[in-house]
């Protein structure tokens, strides 16, 4: 990962780290007053509620008061007081009184607590009902659980007693709490409202009642409904109806009591959690529309300025991969004069220095090889010279002292004179040969044709000195290589000549040919040739390809360096590999 | 009991004597209301009590029966003028009275009333003789007189379209199936001619709407709700001819514990009172104790206590209970019997639909002859026919109690039937069990008639 990238990770990430951090504290926040809403709004449904149920049961008081100061009820409390009254002529009078009065219950009951007409069973006449002749005086609304011919209901009741003699008649009447009821109820939009029926001693999911009948998903509610049925007192939670919280409702869960505290049901004021969690949804979307946004202008702001940071850097990375390469006139652009600034500064010195300490040492190493150069040429023409002065002298001095010998002398003199000059001619053809290095004329090539030809050359060099002892070690199916096999023939007879003047005692000379395959610079053909001779130091080593060094008595120089030209111009690379008094290798190493 | 049943009669024939006492006069519609909407003449179709008395009565004004039977199952003569039987009471002889004639104009002679009762009873031997009619059974036959007393042996021929035409006081002049039925006097009617013209009836009345038409003076006679006898000078009351019962259908779930607990449940006092107004009989036999006798052996008071303790040996279910909607009292009745049943732990549901358990019947007893009726309401019951050892009352009591050991039917009440009739009304005197008796009856002048009704106001 470079530093670019880096750099902008970790812009990127203090971004999300910093949005996320925010988008949690708000949304956090958000859904804490959100949910505070919902439930001051609940709170206040419920509230309502509390109020339109004592309203219900002030209107249920003034219908029973209604029904008491009726004629019938006043006749019929006449009767009473009169004694044996005529039973059957009550039983069918609290229905029409209680159609009338549009109650749902409505019964007429004596000072004994018989009843003597029942609405709502018409049947019950001669039944008691306790809760009519316990009541002294007008009294509040209450909720009571009524026994119908299918079933057990819950009403919520008034009383009133009509006193027209001293036997007074009880009015009891009331309304039906069912989805009837519920229905009736003005409810608020967003709003629902479920009425539990606690007429069995379990729960039972079909006592919850919504305005259309038994509540669906019923068993949703129960733990809610449990609770209040285990405390008696009011409750509240949300209720998940389905996976999706927008179908949510959060429930306020009102006790009703009975006359003696005893729960007669739980009226459930739900309010719909939708418009606050659709308005919560898009608060959301729009906050990650907009940190998204913000993101992505983050990102690219972060580009920029990685990029910008960077750069310099960069530039510093590129000159100094230019530098290592070799490259010494590699510079960095100064665009600040921040740190990075300075550093470019710096690295624009180093390469300036370094060029020039380059230059230095190619001045003193050229003054070196001409140095070198002068030396060998000296020493080459120093040694034919001096035969050459010695034979001169000689023959004036013959000519001088011992004319008779002259002739002798002379014929004597001029082939010294020829051999040594013809010397000279050698050493010079020597150098020209080096500096007119021919360009390779590539062909296809095997190389094992080349090894064998230029051992055929040596063949009989090596037959007459019998302490060498060659061994050849060619691959089977190497490739053709794209090369000039002159040229490499003249590289291998050098490395051969070598080898022989490296055991002057005898030794083993060895030449292998190998492919060298799936390389990072392809596939190769390798092309080494070992002595076992005195071998070489590491110094020697590392100086061994430099032209005009050498380390034989009477060597150019010159015969290691052709042959890292050759093969330097075919694309491949030469190495040496050397043990003192065990031997030397040279590997060749061609691209095919 | 049977004291009471004749000075009920007697008191009854007292007050008919009193209305009587105004000069007839002839003439006049009279204006019936019934609740059954008959389509034919048949007894047979007749699904309901109501619908079966409503029957009997319009055919009793068209056609006889050779002998009439009163109250006390006396017979009276009708187109039989005399009867004799031989020991065995297996043959029997009837002396038919003479010069009568269907309202078609035919003869009604021994052959042809021979002819007619043969169809009707094929396991007879009907003939004539003369001016005879002869009856041959295979077996004794000592109640005869009470059977051919019996409104499905009235003497009548039919014509192509089934209206029928016998030698009553009134002849078939227009029928309306399901509507009305319209009847004149026949002149030649030979207990005399009756005094009112014609009888106009209506057909599907319910008993409010009678009340109504009969408050407004749409309607003459109508049927009404029994009532105590003192309740009403112009309502009339018969015995107690129909019995009103539960009966468990043949695949109730309900066991023979929990049948025994249903009845031991059931308070009738409350009802007769409250419900019948006094004017029923609780019971829990299937005859009623003017025509038996014994109905006190049968206990009516409800005993929760041996209720429960039967529950506890049986399985807890849920009964339903059906009844006839037509019948206004019926659905609060059953609703009080579900309620009684609550109280000893049994469930019963009042509903009219679904397969019932239970059903909330009424059967006519149709005779006074005790021994018919029980048959008839055994039939009606679907119970099986009773056995009768002999003719004794203890007879009659173990057969009865033989029909009623199943639990399968527990007998409510003994139920009478009621009639009302508006001011211009005279001497309207229904016989003791539920027929009209309109021959003797005559409409008074209207603006007697109200102004009579004003002063009784």
């Amino acid at each position: 990962m470079s530093f670019r990238q880096k750099l902008l990770f970790l812009f990127v990430a203090t971004v999300l780290v910093c949005v996320a951090v925010m988008s949690l504290s708000v949304y956090s926040t958000m859904r804490h007053s959100f949910e505070l809403a919902n439930q001051d709004r609940a709170n206040s449904v419920a509230a309502q509620f509390r109020s339109e149920f004592q309203q219900r049961g002030d209107a249920v008081e003034r219908k029973v008061e209604a029904v008491a100061s009726s004629d019938t009820v006043q006749r019929i409390a006449v009767d009473v007081n009169r004694g044996s009254p005529d039973s059957s002529s009550y039983v069918t009078e609290a229905h029409p009184l209680a159609a009338q009065h549009q109650l749902d219950f409505l019964e007429l009951v004596d000072a004994n607590g018989v009843i003597l007409s029942s609405s709502q069973w018409p049947a019950k006449f001669g039944y008691s009902e306790p809760s009519a002749s316990s009541a002294t005086g007008p009294s509040g609304p209450f909720l009571k659980r009524e026994e119908l011919p299918s079933g057990p209901a819950l009403g919520l009741f008034a009383i009133r007693a009509v006193h027209v003699g001293e036997q007074p008649l009880f009015v009891m009447g009331g309304e039906r709490l069912d989805q009837g009821f519920l229905s009736t109820l003005d409810i608020p939009t967003g709003t629902r409202v479920l009425l539990y029926q606690n007429l069995d001693a379990k729960w039972n999911p079909q006592n919850l009642l919504d305005l259309n009948g038994p509540a669906a998903g019923a068993d949703r509610v129960e733990p809610l409904i449990e609770k209040v049925r285990s405390t008696g007192r009011e409750a509240q939670a949300p209720i998940y109806w389905t996976p999706d919280f927008a179908d949510a409702e959060f429930f306020h869960a009102i006790p009703l009591s009975g006359p003696n505290h005893q729960l007669m049901g739980v009226l459930l004021v739900g309010s719909s959690r939708r418009p606050l969690i659709e308005l919560e949804r898009r608060i959301v979307s729009t906050a990650m529309l907009v940190g998204g946004l913000g993101i992505v202008m983050a990102v690219l702001a972060s580009l920029w300025f990685a990029a910008r940071v960077t750069r310099p850097v960069v530039s510093l990375a590129e000159a100094a991969r230019r530098v290592a390469a070799g490259d010494l006139s590699a510079r960095v652009e100064v665009e600040s004069h921040d740190e990075l600034g300075e550093l470019a500064a710096s690295f624009n010195r180093m390469t300036e220095d370094l060029l020039q300490q380059k230059d230095r040492a190619v001045q003193a190493e050229r003054v070196a090889a001409w140095r070198e150069l002068a030396r060998r040429l000296a020493h080459e023409l120093k040694n034919p010279l001096f035969p050459l002065q010695v034979t001169v002298e000689n023959l004036l001095r013959a000519k001088k002292k011992s004319p008779e010998m002259f002739e002798e002398v002379f014929h004597e003199g001029t082939t010294t004179l020829l051999a040594e000059i013809n010397n000279l001619k050698n050493i010079i053809a020597r150098f020209s040969e080096f500096s007119k290095m021919p360009q390779p004329q590539q062909r296809p090539t095997e190389m094992n044709d080349v090894v064998q030809s230029v051992l055929m050359v040596f063949q009989a060099q090596l037959h007459e000195n019998a302490r060498i002892e060659v061994h050849t070690d060619l691959a089977a199916n190497l490739p053709e290589i794209s090369a000039d096999p002159d040229l490499v023939h003249r590289a291998l007879s050098n490395l051969i000549l070598n080898a022989i003047d490296a055991m002057p005692n005898g030794g083993e000379l060895t030449v292998r040919t190998a492919a060298v395959r799936a390389g990072e610079s392809g596939d190769r053909v390798a092309i080494s040739v070992s002595d076992t001779g005195s071998g070489l130091t590491p110094e020697e080593c590392a100086r061994l390809f430099t032209p005009y060094y050498t380390t034989k008595q009477h060597g150019t120089g010159l015969g290691l360096a052709i042959v890292q030209s050759v093969v330097s111009d075919h694309g491949g690379k030469i190495s040496v590999e050397s043990t003192k008094e065990k031997g030397t290798t040279f590997r060749i190493e061609l691209p095919v | 009991m049977r004291r009471i049943a004749l000075l009920s009669v007697a008191l009854i024939s007292l007050v008919a004597v009193a209305n009587a006492a105004t000069r007839p006069r002839y003439g006049g519609t009279l204006r019936v209301a019934i609740q059954s909407a008959p389509t034919t003449f048949e007894l047979n179709s007749a699904t309901t009590p109501t619908d079966y008395w409503d029957m009997t009565r319009m055919l009793a004004l068209v056609g006889d029966t050779l002998v009439n039977v009163d109250a006390l199952d006396r017979p009276l003569p009708a187109l039989a003028l005399a009867w004799r039987s031989d020991s065995s009471a297996r043959r029997w002889e009837f002396t038919l009275r003479p010069g009568i004639n269907f309202h078609d104009g035919s003869a009604a002679s021994a052959p042809a009333i021979a002819q007619i009762l043969g169809a009707l009873h094929p396991e007879w031997t009907v003939r004539s003789a003369g001016d005879s009619l002869i009856i041959e059974t295979d077996a004794p036959h000592p109640s005869l007189l009470a059977e051919l007393a019996l409104p499905r042996n009235l003497i009548l021929t039919r014509n192509s379209s089934g209206i029928p035409s016998g030698t009553g006081p009134f002849r078939i002049v227009e029928f309306e199936p399901g509507k009305l039925l319209k009847l004149v006097a026949s002149d030649g009617y030979w207990g005399g001619r009756p005094f009112i013209d014609t009888l106009e009836i209506d057909f599907g009345e319910s008993l409010r709407a009678q009340a109504l038409s009969l408050e407004l003076s749409r309607a003459d006679l109508v049927e009404a709700t029994p009532q105590s006898p003192s309740s009403s000078s112009r309502i009339r009351t018969s015995l107690p001819v129909e019995l009103m019962a539960l009966v468990f259908a043949p695949n109730s779930k309900a066991d023979i514990h929990l049948r025994e607990a249903l009845a031991l449940s059931i308070d009738r006092k409350p009802i007769q009172s409250v419900l019948f107004k006094g004017a029923a009989e609780p019971t829990d036999s299937i005859l009623p104790n003017w025509m038996s006798g014994y109905s006190a052996a049968f206990s009516t008071r409800p005993n929760l206590v041996r209720a429960k303790t039967l529950l506890a040996d049986s399985r807890p279910s849920s009964l339903l209970l059906s009844y006839d909607p037509r019948d206004p009292r019926a659905q609060l009745i059953a609703e009080r019997m579900a309620l009684n049943a609550r109280d000893v732990g049994i469930t019963v549901q009042v509903s009219l639909s679904g397969s019932a358990d239970i059903q909330l019947l009424r059967v006519a007893l149709p005779s006074p002859d005790a021994v018919l009726s029980l048959r008839e309401a055994a039939r009606q019951l679907v119970l099986p026919q009773p056995s009768l050892q002999g003719n004794s009352v203890e007879d009659l009591y173990q057969a009865e109690r033989g029909l009623l050991d199943g639990k399968n039917v527990i007998p409510l009440f003994h139920l009478p039937l009621a009639g009302a009739v508006g001011p211009r009304v005279r001497g309207w005197a229904p016989d003791q069990l539920g027929g009209w008796n309109l021959p003797d009856s005559w409409l008074e002048d209207s603006r007697l008639a109200e102004s009579r009704q004003e002063d009784s106001r």
